[in-house]
């Protein structure tokens, strides 16, 4: 970190200050702490109005904490199916992290630590599929999955985002970053692959897998145009459509926004939980993420 | 990596543990994703029971369709923006954490909570806070400026507020990758400057940016990635595509004539166009991060 500075500056911003280190360091908070404030803000007005009623936020300037204290959370919970949408939001994105974790575990094992025809080729294959986001594939998945009937199932919102490119790429990279030598005792130990991957590469990427399973959590809990396709049965939906049905709701023809506001902290906690929780091995997962 | 890291010679059991990682591959990504290209070169009838053949038809469709034209134009240029301003402001914001003294980790997560925020919700949020007639921001920016907001009937300033909740939402992901970058720069390069006498802005520019410019790349590629697919949900909450056409970004343009009208074939040939975009951003990427690699990058 750089904390010292020049004795002569020569921006002109910087001439208008008074010399000095601590003078700097005063602007240098002041700028974090207007950026960071600047940033929440929107969330903390958020917050304040999800209390007021439909009067108390038709008085446009009043940001007093409102008389509706905490119901409209409980409103958006029970009467508006936010309680389920938050569990079916939970069900898809747990879903998810572990079978992507898992599946992308056992192909980074076979690509680092297996010898076999066209592995390069194979990792390829793999990687390729960053090309396929599922707006290009949009129409035929939603075909398949009317065919497999599928609609309105947990299957098709977990699915299509099981195995990954990005997944096998990480955990490829930390498998052939842990040394060659702890391979090899294990491996004159007589230990088979799973009891290899489960005692000896699982332990040693602990932070790797909290890692992904962050970026996958945030990932697969935004997911919000192909869950509004497949799923056209409400009680099955996710929170995140949830919103989109919040929207509709209104008091005497108008707009509950107080509720919106709800509806939206609701469906920011858990991945915001999960971040401000896993900060460190995300910061560190997303490293290696970009080589 | 070396012979040692290879101890396992058994193919079968190679092919078993990449198994499940191809089904869901093939069914899920591949099988669809060439699908749609076979899609775009047909028309749905009767009510999407029977399909026919129609050769390019769909892509002439597009190409003489001036609808299609402004979405690409308007989606073109929403990238642009988002991609600057992320930029601009995430660079601000990255620089300060990297040369604030003390409290830095504490800063760090203050600005990069928006990484876990989802898009709808930043929808949402600011749909109400910036609402012509209720959002208490519009109330003090017409306060601020005389002018008076509305975006529900106003197109430029329909793209502007969609524009905004898109770069504020995408502050996060940036901010993490340009701290990392800044810390990565050798501190005996930053202390010679510094004895040297160069000011800050300077520094930025002529030593922070140019070292720092694989992540920026990167971080272009990625940016523009999210301006044309993730942007959706802020479209469909805010301003289904309007006033008059102005926020119609492409991806919105194709849920709607694949799930709205039903125009199979035309919205397969969207996606391969969408598909091409992100192979042209994929493909930079990787060549340029290829050309940084020589120097040790």
């Amino acid at each position: 970190m750089a904390t010292q500075t020049g004795p002569s500056s020569k921006s002109v911003f910087e001439r208008l200050l008074p010399e000095g280190v601590e003078t700097e360091q005063v602007l240098v908070h002041g700028g974090l702490l207007l950026s960071i404030f600047l940033m929440g803000l929107p969330l903390l007005l958020a917050l304040v109005m999800s209390t007021q009623n439909t009067t108390e936020v038709y008085q446009i300037t009043n940001i007093g904490v409102g008389s509706e204290g905490l119901s409209n959370y409980q409103t958006a919970l029970n009467q508006y199916g936010f309680g389920e949408y938050m569990i079916n939001s939970v069900v898809m994105s747990v879903i998810i992290v572990v079978g992507k974790v898992t599946l992308s575990l056992f192909a980074a094992l076979a690509l680092v630590y297996y010898r076999f025809p066209y592995e390069r080729a194979v990792f390829m294959f793999i990687l390729l599929t960053l090309l396929l986001p599922v707006p290009v594939r949009i129409v035929p998945l939603f075909d398949l999955m009317a065919r497999l009937g599928w609609g309105n199932t947990l299957m098709a919102i977990t699915g299509p985002y099981i195995a990954s490119a990005t997944a096998v790429f990480l955990f490829r990279q930390h498998f052939m970053s842990i040394p060659a030598s702890l391979v090899e005792n294990a491996h004159l130990d007589g230990v088979g692959p799973l009891r290899f991957l489960w005692e000896v590469l699982i332990p040693m990427s602990k932070g790797m897998i909290a890692g992904v399973s962050v970026i996958t959590f945030i990932y697969a809990w935004n997911q919000y145009l192909w869950p509004l396709i497949i799923i056209s049965d409400q009680s099955k939906q996710v929170v995140q459509v949830g919103l989109r049905f919040l929207q509709a709701a209104s008091q005497s023809g108008l707009t509950r926004w107080g509720l919106i506001m709800a509806g939206a902290v609701l469906a920011l906690l858990p991945p915001l939980a999960v971040l401000i929780v896993l900060h460190r091995p995300l910061l560190k997962t997303l490293a290696i993420q970009q080589k | 990596m070396s012979e040692f890291t290879e101890p396992y010679e058994s193919k079968w059991q190679a092919f078993l543990l990449l198994l499940p990682t191809f089904i869901v591959l093939i069914a899920f990504l591949y099988y669809p994703g060439l699908e749609t290209f076979r899609l775009s070169l047909s028309q749905t009838i009767l009510l999407g029971s029977q399909k026919v053949f129609v050769g390019l038809e769909n892509y002439v469709t597009l190409a003489t369709s001036s609808e299609y034209h402004s979405s690409f134009a308007i989606s073109v240029a929403f990238a642009a923006v988002v991609v600057i301003g992320t930029l601009a402001v995430s660079l601000f914001v990255s620089y300060l954490l990297f040369e604030v003294d003390v409290g830095s980790s504490t800063y760090l997560i203050a600005a990069i909570w928006p990484y876990a925020l989802p898009t709808a919700v930043a929808a949402s949020v600011l749909l109400f806070l910036l609402h012509p007639s209720l959002g208490i921001i519009t109330y003090y920016l017409e306060q601020l400026t005389g002018t008076s907001l509305d975006w529900f009937t106003n197109g430029p300033q329909a793209f502007a507020v969609v524009a905004v909740v898109a770069i504020w939402k995408q502050l996060g992901y940036n901010i993490i990758f340009m701290v990392a970058a800044l810390n990565n720069i050798p501190e005996t390069l930053t202390e010679s400057a510094e004895i040297d006498g160069v000011g800050h802005l300077k520094m930025l520019y002529r030593v922070y940016i140019p070292l720092m410019s694989p992540t920026l790349v990167f971080l272009v590629v990625m940016d523009t990635i999210y301006a044309f697919f993730s942007t959706f949900p802020l479209v469909d909450l805010m301003t289904s595509g309007g006033p008059s056409g102005a926020t119609n970004l492409l991806i919105f343009k194709l849920y709607r004539d694949a799930f709205e009208f039903s125009s199979l074939g035309l919205a397969s040939a969207e996606s391969v166009v969408l598909f091409a975009i992100v192979a042209i951003l994929m493909y930079v990427q990787l060549r340029l991060s290829e050309s940084y690699a020589h120097y040790g990058g």
